[in-house]
This record gives C-alpha cells, sequence and structure tokens, in this order.
C-alpha cells in the first residue's frame, strides 16, 4: 500500500512541471493555431541558461527562473515578428507551420549542441538531492519546488487570462479570431504577446527542469511527442486541460515505470499520443476535433 | 438509339482531345534525358578499371538511395498532402527485416529487397488505416509518435540486438568492386521508383491522391474511396522506403536503430522534396542531389554533426518561408522550367 501511494507521489510531482512546459505550448496553439514543435528546444535552451548561472555564478536556478522567462520571451518576440507574423495572420492550420516550427527546432539544436556539446548536464542545488519524508513516504524536494512552482506560475496564467482586459482579449483570440478582430482585439498584437508569453514559460520550464531532469540539446525529440501527448490529451489550447493531462499520464508513467521498468514510462506518453489523437483527438477538453 | 450514338460519338471525341492534348505534352518532354543519365549512371562503374572512384560511386549510390526514399516519401507526402516525419520507421523495418534474414541464412539482402519492401507496405497499410483517420498537424504529429514508439521497441528488442544492433557479412568483393553490388540495386531502385512515380501520377489513382490533397471532403463526395487510397499511397510509400533500407543495411554491413532511426533520415526525405517540388517528379531527385552535395560539403568543412543539424535546419526554414513550391514547382509556375526537368 505504502508502496503504491509512494509511486503516485513520484508521478504527480513530476506532474506539475510538465504541465508547465506543456502549458506555453498549449497557449501558443490556442491563439495562433500554431503547434510549436520547437517548444521543446526552446525549454533546453532556458535550461541552459539556468545551468550556466548555477555553473558559473552559484546562481540558483529557482532565482534565475525569471531571467530565463525574460530571455526567452524576447526570443519569442523576434521569433514572431521574423518567421511567424504572416502566418499567424492567416491563422489557419498549416503543414507547412508545423515543419517550420521542425525546421527551428533542428536549428536551436544544432546551435545548442554546437556551442554546449551533447553532453547530459543537471544543475544541483542542494535542494535538489534532498527528500522530505512523510511517514514512510518520500517526497524528492527538487521536484516537490519545481511543482509547486510551475503550479503557481500556471495559477497567476490563469488568473491573468480569466480576469485582466488582456487576457479577455487573449481569450476572445482563441475562440474566434474574426470576432474578436471585429470587435477591435488587435489579434497580430495580442498573438504577438501570447507568443512571447509562451516562450517565456518555457524559459520558466527550462529552468525547473534544469534540476529536475539531466538535459542534453537532443533531448528534446523525446520531448516533443511527450508534451504533444499532454497537450492533446488536455484539447489543444486548454490549459486546465494540460494541467490535468499533465497530473493524469505522469502518474500513469509512474506506475508503469514502477512495474514494467523505467524504459517503458516514457513509452506511455507516447502511446497515448497515439491513442488520443485516433481515439478522441479534441482531447478531454476540447470543444470540437479541431484539429481533425 | 440515337441518344446512345450521340454520347458515344461525344465521348470519341474527348478521348481524341485528350490524346492530343497527351501527344502535345509528350513532345515537350524530353524522355531522352533520364534514360540517359540512367545510361551514365549504369556506366559509371567503368570508371574502376582506370582508377579509384569508390568516394564518387559512394556519393552516387547514396544519392541514389535517397532518391528511392524520398520519392516514396513524395508518394504520401506529395501526392496526397500527407506530411510524415515518421518514415525512417519504415527504412528501419526493411533494413532490419532483410538485415536479420541476410545474417541468419546468408540470402542476399539486395534479393530480399523486394520482400523487405512488402513487409513495410504492408506496415505502412495498416499503420496507414489508423493513422490516417486524422489529417494536417494531427497527422505529422502522430507520425513523430510513431518514431517514439518504434525507436523505443527496437532499442529494447533483444532479438534484433537492442542498443547495438547486428552486424553483417560484408559481400567480400575485393575493395575495388565491392560497392558494385548495393550500387546496381539501387540505381535500378531509383530507376524504379521514378518511373511508379509518374504511373501514379498519371493514373486514375494518382487523380484521386491529388483530389485529395487539394479537398478530401470534396474527394470524398465525387466518389474517391478515399481511406482506401491514402492507406494504398502510405502503403506504396512505405513499400519504397523499406526497400532501401534493406540494402542500406547490407551496404553498411551492420544494423542500428541509430542509425535508421535517426529523425535525420526522415528530415531528409521531407526536406528534399521541399527542396526540389512537392508532388513533382523530378523534384525529389534535385532535392537528393542538393541535400547529399550540402550535407558532404558541410561534413567536409566542419565535420561535427551538430553543426550539420543546425544547417540542415536553416535551410530548411528558409526554403519553406521563400520557396514552399520548390525549385521544380517554383520554376514550373513562372514557366521557366527547362525541358530537361520536365519529368511530369
Amino acid at each position: 500500500m505504502s508502496n503504491t501511494i509512494q509511486i503516485a507521489v513520484l508521478g504527480l510531482s513530476l506532474g506539475g512541471v510538465f504541465a508547465l512546459m506543456g502549458s506555453g505550448l498549449s497557449l501558443v496553439f490556442g491563439v495562433m493555431r500554431i503547434v510549436n514543435l520547437a517548444h521543446p528546444a526552446l525549454i533546453i535552451g532556458g535550461a541552459y541558461v539556468a545551468y550556466w548561472a548555477f555553473r558559473l555564478y552559484g546562481i540558483d536556478p529557482l532565482v534565475m527562473l525569471p531571467v530565463a522567462a525574460v530571455i526567452l520571451a524576447v526570443t519569442g518576440i523576434i521569433l514572431y515578428k521574423v518567421v511567424f507574423e504572416k502566418d499567424a495572420k492567416a491563422a489557419t492550420y498549416s503543414e507547412m507551420t508545423v515543419l517550420l516550427t521542425f525546421a527551428m527546432a533542428m536549428v536551436v539544436e544544432g546551435a545548442l549542441g554546437t556551442a554546449f556539446t551533447n553532453t547530459q548536464r543537471v544543475t544541483s542545488p542542494d535542494y535538489a538531492t534532498d527528500a522530505i519524508f512523510i511517514g514512510n513516504v518520500f517526497i524528492p524536494t527538487g521536484q516537490l519546488y519545481a511543482g509547486l512552482v510551475s503550479l503557481a506560475i500556471i495559477t497567476a496564467l490563469a488568473l491573468f487570462l480569466k480576469y485582466s482586459r488582456f487576457g479577455y482579449a487573449i481569450r476572445a483570440t482563441t475562440q474566434n479570431r474574426d470576432a474578436a478582430s471585429l470587435l477591435g482585439v488587435n489579434v497580430n498584437y495580442v498573438s504577438l504577446v501570447s507568443f512571447a508569453i509562451g516562450l517565456g514559460l518555457a524559459g520558466a520550464a527550462g529552468a525547473l527542469v534544469s534540476f529536475v531532469f539531466s538535459f542534453f540539446p537532443a533531448k528534446h525529440w523525446e520531448w516533443i511527442a511527450i508534451l504533444m501527448s499532454l497537450v492533446v490529451l488536455g484539447g489543444m489550447g486548454s490549459i486546465l486541460g494540460t494541467v490535468v493531462a499533465s497530473f493524469l499520464l505522469s502518474l500513469i508513467a509512474a506506475f508503469v515505470g514502477a512495474y514494467l521498468g523505467a524504459t517503458w514510462s516514457t513509452l506511455t506518453f507516447f502511446v497515448a499520443l497515439f491513442v488520443i489523437l485516433l481515439v478522441r483527438p479534441q482531447g478531454l477538453f476540447g470543444e470540437k476535433p479541431e484539429l481533425a | 438509339m440515337a441518344n446512345t450514338m450521340d454520347q458515344s460519338a461525344v465521348l470519341a471525341a474527348r478521348q481524341a482531345y485528350n490524346e492530343s492534348l497527351a501527344a502535345r505534352a509528350d513532345k515537350t518532354r524530353a524522355t531522352w534525358f533520364p534514360i540517359a543519365l540512367l545510361i551514365v549512371l549504369l556506366a559509371l562503374p567503368a570508371l574502376q578499371f582506370v582508377g579509384n572512384y569508390n568516394y564518387l560511386l559512394h556519393l552516387t549510390l547514396f544519392t541514389a538511395s535517397y532518391v528511392v526514399m524520398a520519392s516514396g516519401w513524395n508518394i504520401l507526402g506529395g501526392f496526397a498532402g500527407y506530411i510524415s516525419l515518421g518514415h525512417n520507421v519504415f527504412f528501419a523495418i526493411g533494413g532490419y527485416f532483410a538485415g536479420m534474414i541476410f545474417a541468419r541464412t546468408g540470402i542476399s539482402v539486395i534479393i530480399l529487397a523486394p520482400l523487405a519492401g512488402l513487409v513495410a507496405g504492408l506496415l505502412g497499410y495498416l499503420i496507414g488505416r489508423i493513422t490516417l483517420k486524422v489529417r494536417g498537424p494531427s497527422f505529422i504529429i502522430s507520425s513523430l509518435a510513431l518514431v517514439m514508439i518504434a525507436r523505443i521497441l527496437f532499442d529494447n528488442w533483444e532479438f534484433v540486438g537492442g542498443a547495438a544492433g547486428v552486424s553483417l557479412p560484408a559481400n567480400g568483393l575485393p575493395v575495388q568492386w565491392d560497392k558494385l553490388p548495393a550500387y546496381y540495386a539501387f540505381i535500378i531502385m531509383a530507376a524504379f521508383t521514378v518511373w511508379v512515380c509518374y504511373k501514379i501520377k498519371h493514373s486514375k489513382f494518382g487523380l484521386g491522391l491529388r483530389a485529395i490533397s487539394k479537398d478530401e471532403i470534396k474527394a470524398e463526395s465525387a466518389g474517391i474511396d478515399t481511406r482506401l487510397y491514402k492507406a494504398l499511397a502510405f502503403a506504396i510509400s512505405a513499400f519504397f522506403v523499406g526497400m532501401a533500407g534493406a540494402v542500406w543495411g547490407g551496404y553498411l554491413t551492420y544494423i542500428r536503430p541509430n542509425i535508421f532511426m535517426a529523425i535525420l533520415v526522415s528530415v531528409y526525405m521531407v526536406l528534399m522534396c521541399i527542396l526540389g517540388g512537392k508532388g513533382t517528379i523530378a523534384g525529389p531527385i534535385i532535392g537528393a542531389i542538393l541535400i547529399v552535395a550540402f550535407n558532404e560539403f558541410f561534413v567536409a568543412t566542419l565535420g561535427a554533426s551538430e553543426i550539420n543539424i543546425f544547417a540542415t535546419g536553416v535551410i530548411m526554414a528558409l526554403a519553406l518561408m521563400f520557396f514552399p513550391l520548390g525549385i521544380v514547382g517554383t520554376l514550373a509556375k513562372a514557366g521557366k522550367l527547362p525541358r530537361i526537368l520536365n519529368w511530369d
């Protein structure tokens, strides 16, 4: 019994980080209808920001989190202006845009790999290797902190979307771009800001990832499918859906890993992605099968 | 009675008109060029009598292998408009199927290649029946998931050597001639693939695929069995990629997941078609020549594989942003396509 609880706790403690990693992807898809396959590669970019700050100056990754977020958000603004502005205006799903983000993922991976090599990296602040015991169930402190910070950021994002005027504009654009535009929302500006926020979330997730997982540039291929499974299961564009899906799938993956071996735990996400796309392409919280 | 007479007269007139159009198209087509190219390529190994041109042969057969794969990919991605980033799975299946039989029985991979292609094609048909239910980005993502699943399965499948793979015996020919079997196999497969692509493009099946790529719902309401057509296109493209995988494994003399299931393999298939011109016959060939040349240039000058990934990504992004129709497509649209490149 306590063994089962232990596995569940370990699974859930990863869910928070996955939720943050996926929510930026979901937001960008919702507003711009762009499946940003470069998102995981950019998360790794954020992780390197935290890694080098820790390695060179001993700065805590949690302190670097806002810095990484801002750096990635600025990158997002540049990328949007240079690459995506044209596609965002069309606001239709297009294979070409997916391939474009795929190419961008390769560019980011290649650049990071050239600069920092494909060595496995991880930041190791004190709490990353510590654990808290509750009874005989232990929670790794690193994952606990990362999960709590993730949930705090996602809550802030949800409140921002729900109550601020700009949040209204973002949600209106997500629901119906043309109607929002008619009502005086500057959809191009909304898209730009949403893309910047999305990548800012990637940067923040990167700082957390840097002490939860070991990472190297080529690791994003694995994460693409993991994050897509979360976002697709949750319903593309639904941030609440992404959060629920993250906890659900990381819980299942933890049990699969515990009973069948660690190799198969990642497979859970890929098989889930495959099955969801075919059985319920709109996901848990999606309203219509938009992607199909 | 008179009515049916009229109808058949109309049909005959229409057929005559279509034939005159086809004849005019035939006149503007330089059929001699691909045939001459094929003869030159078949005669190329004769250079080995006067010197060591192994590197040239290697590059040519490497290009030919990518012509097979990119043209195969083009049947699904170019003709039917379903972009798959997971076709390296079929490359691996072909390679492993032929390679494992070769390692156990000694039957040459070149003889096994068509069989390996059929196995890949059958699997492609079954996977296609499932994944082709979804369109657009969902299909691309499902194809990526397919690669991830296949990679983990192959990495952990002890029978085929897991992540370490299996070594295959070399063909035992003297160094001067040992590339020849794979060379001829790839050249002939490339010619066959291009011929099949041409035939498909000019068949009812090809028209159906084109209709699907333009508007699937209209295609379906026009009476095209879209699910069957798409799955068949998937199977045929998997067949060619699997066949290339079979010979490639034998040529390398080892099969290993990280060679066959590297993401760059499927990216190259996509990129070659986009650079050359998606949905055209000559496009994938031009793309294959360009990419292999780029690849050699980057490996020769810069060496590292990471910078290669970077450069490939940059080329792909630029091509997508400024050249979405590819070389053949852009030239054809401007009416400036040279006759020798008009293979459609």
